[in-house]
């Protein structure tokens, strides 16, 4: 048995009816290249989220007071209160001031207002490259130092060119000596970092701008990460005792986020596979319908066939390999279209905005196109294929 | 009994079609043998059974009764792929409409039949471009059944038909779509073929196309009425 032959026959077929096959493959191409370009942009969306929580201490949690709530006064946080949570919260070894704040900052030149803050010291460090100099170090924050850190934005914000470490920068009306310059940060789109323009040690933080205001969020750091949940649990526990009650605070860690974007997922996923589901009804009832067309159209030629000695194996077969050559074409393009605006514009918005390129996930797609090929062909392809084979040679041929 | 292997035998064959109620007996008994080598044409008004004949004889259809021997192997109570089979190898059909995929080349209509039988591209062209230079149309291979003329299309389906060499050719009123200057050129194509030893039996209502057969066998009423050999 000759498949090959099979199929060139059939392409050779379809390729004479172009038109009419192009519109009938034209559902199943939609259905696949959608499915296709979600798990692409599904796979560059997970790619960059798990490229940000990478640069993201899996040891730190950020506590802030709900925005909602009856007294939001009395539930601030205070650095007194981050100053006790070391020594009455279980599995806590440091909270430091994570707010940041809006000032004026002058840098040769230029004035701009900025956002700078707290940052945090190694324990809590990201992974965020250095562009020039150094970070802040133990020593930075130990002895509460006049230095600061400016992130790329603030770089750009206060034009500054070259290496401007060791210059020194005014912020409100107290001076910081610059260390280093940061590279882009990744994390910048999550809100557990504060996008600070320029940061400074937390101790030089809580000495020259916190002390008597409230904090608009801590950063909690943990002995060990894998009891991250407990700990939430008893810092919520130990600042709503803390501040009387009727206080609420919300937390946020690597997991929430992985989760809140685990859920969009799935919720995607669900809607594209219904769709995938339905234009693979769709496009299998075309294709059965245009074969039955071509069955009908052809029963003089199946009559031959048959006079001459094909079998009703041999016809099945030529009518089934027509209709996966139908159903593989469509599958193919949508394959090829699906990867192309999957990264299109995986490309266009994900990267440019996390900077994580995450590879295109080949074998999902292909096995994809494939179970949709498969599925399509044996559904809709094998009816048409049995009446062609079951025709009666005698009537076929006396068939007008 | 004469037990010598003929090309046909057939023993008192009948065929009824039941169509609901009614109930034809298009056959009632035919009883003759066709030898290797003979010029046969079947003759009988529409109606008389001609063409029921013609299918039993090319295996498209069994006998309701009776038996049908071709090449001495009995075929009348053999399974749809068998006689697919049995058509494969022993038989060759020329029909009155031709029957040629239109969008395929002469060579490929003609090693159509070997395609079936499992052959290589190669083996199958071979045969087939010797087939077709055989009927005269060495030239005309690659050209398209709309790009041929009616006779030219007839001498390709000749050649399809004979591609597998098969025991008995059939050809069911093989003039019928053509004038008759064509129809003289394809006469002399079997009368050619058969003096190289093909067997060739033809249905035909025309007297001067079963002219040109050595034997004529007529059919009426579901029974031969007349069997013998021509001037």
């Amino acid at each position: 048995m000759n498949l090959g032959q099979y199929f060139a026959e059939a392409i050779a077929v379809l390729g004479a009816n172009r038109v009419r096959s192009l519109l009938t493959v034209l559902g199943l191409i939609i259905g696949v290249t959608a499915v296709i370009a979600i798990q692409v942009l599904g796979a560059g969306t997970a790619g960059a989220v798990s490229g940000l929580l990478g640069a993201l201490s899996d040891r730190t949690f950020v506590v802030l007071p709900n925005q909602q709530q009856a007294d939001f006064t009395r539930a601030a946080i205070r650095l007194s209160d981050l100053q006790r949570a070391k020594d009455e919260v279980p599995n806590v070894i440091a909270a430091i001031p994570a707010g940041g704040q809006r000032l004026l900052a002058s840098y040769g030149h230029t004035h701009r207002r900025i956002t700078f803050g707290a940052a945090p010291d190694e324990r809590f460090a990201t992974s965020t490259p250095l562009r020039f100099g150094r970070k802040l170090s133990e020593d930075d924050i130990a002895q509460s130092r006049h230095v600061a850190v400016v992130s790329d934005k603030g770089y750009e914000k206060l034009h500054m060119s070259g290496d401007p470490t060791g210059g020194s920068i005014r912020i409100g009306d107290r001076r910081y000596t610059i260390v280093g310059v940061l590279g882009t940060d990744k994390t910048g789109i999550l809100p557990v970092n504060f996008n600070l323009d320029v940061s400074i040690p937390y101790s030089s933080y809580e000495r020259d701008f916190v002390r008597g205001h409230a904090i608009v969020f801590a950063r909690f750091l943990m002995a060990d990460p894998s009891k991250v949940e407990q700990t939430e649990a008893d810092a919520l526990h130990w600042l709503r005792h803390l501040k009387g009650g009727r206080v609420e605070y919300q937390t946020f860690d690597r997991k929430t986020f992985s989760k809140a974007v685990d859920g969009i997922f799935a919720g995607i996923t669900v809607v594209v596979g219904l769709i995938g589901a339905v234009s693979l009804l769709v496009a299998g009832i075309g294709i059965l319908n245009i074969m039955l067309v071509s069955v009908a159209e052809r029963t003089r030629e199946i009559g031959l066939r048959k006079a001459i000695g094909a079998t009703r194996f041999q016809v099945l077969l030529q009518f089934f390999i027509e209709a996966l050559a139908l159903s593989g074409f469509g599958c193919l393009v949508g394959l090829i279209l699906g990867v192309a605006i999957g990264a299109f514009v995986n490309n266009a918005f994900i990267v440019n905005f996390s900077g994580v390129v995450a590879p295109i996930p080949w074998v999902r797609s292909i096995l994809i196109a494939t179970i949709f090929t498969t599925v399509v062909t044996v559904a809709f392809g094998t009816y048409p294929a049995w009446r062609a084979a079951t025709l009666d040679p005698i009537e076929a041929l006396r068939y007008e | 009994m004469n037990s010598a292997r003929h090309a046909i035998d057939v023993q008192d064959v009948t065929k009824t079609y039941v169509l609901g109620d009614v109930r034809v007996d298009a056959l009632r008994g035919v009883t003759f043998t066709i030898d290797s080598g003979e010029y046969v044409a079947i003759m009988g008004p529409s109606g008389s059974g001609k063409s029921t004949l013609m299918n039993l004889l090319g295996c498209l259809d069994r006998p309701t009764t009776g038996h049908y021997l071709l090449d001495g192997n009995d075929v009348s109570k053999l399974s749809d792929d068998e006689l697919a089979a049995i058509r494969l190898k022993k038989l060759g059909f020329v029909f009155q409409g031709f029957n040629l995929l239109a969008r395929t080349s002469a060579l490929k209509n003609v090693a159509l039949p070997l395609f079936y039988a499992g052959m290589g591209t190669r083996t199958r062209n071979a045969r087939a471009s010797a087939q077709l230079a055989e009927v005269g149309l060495g030239d005309r291979m690659d050209h398209k059944p709309s790009e041929l003329s009616g006779g030219q299309q007839q001498r390709v389906a000749i050649a399809r038909a004979l591609v597998n060499d098969p025991a008995v050719l059939l050809a069911d009123e093989p003039t019928g779509n053509l004038d008759s200057q064509t129809s003289e050129e394809i006469m002399a194509l079997f009368e050619h073929l058969n003096e190289g030893g093909r067997t060739i039996i033809m249905v035909t209502h025309d007297e001067d196309v079963a002219s040109h057969a050595k034997r004529v066998i007529r059919v009426r009423d579901g029974r031969i009425v007349d069997d013998q050999a021509t001037g």
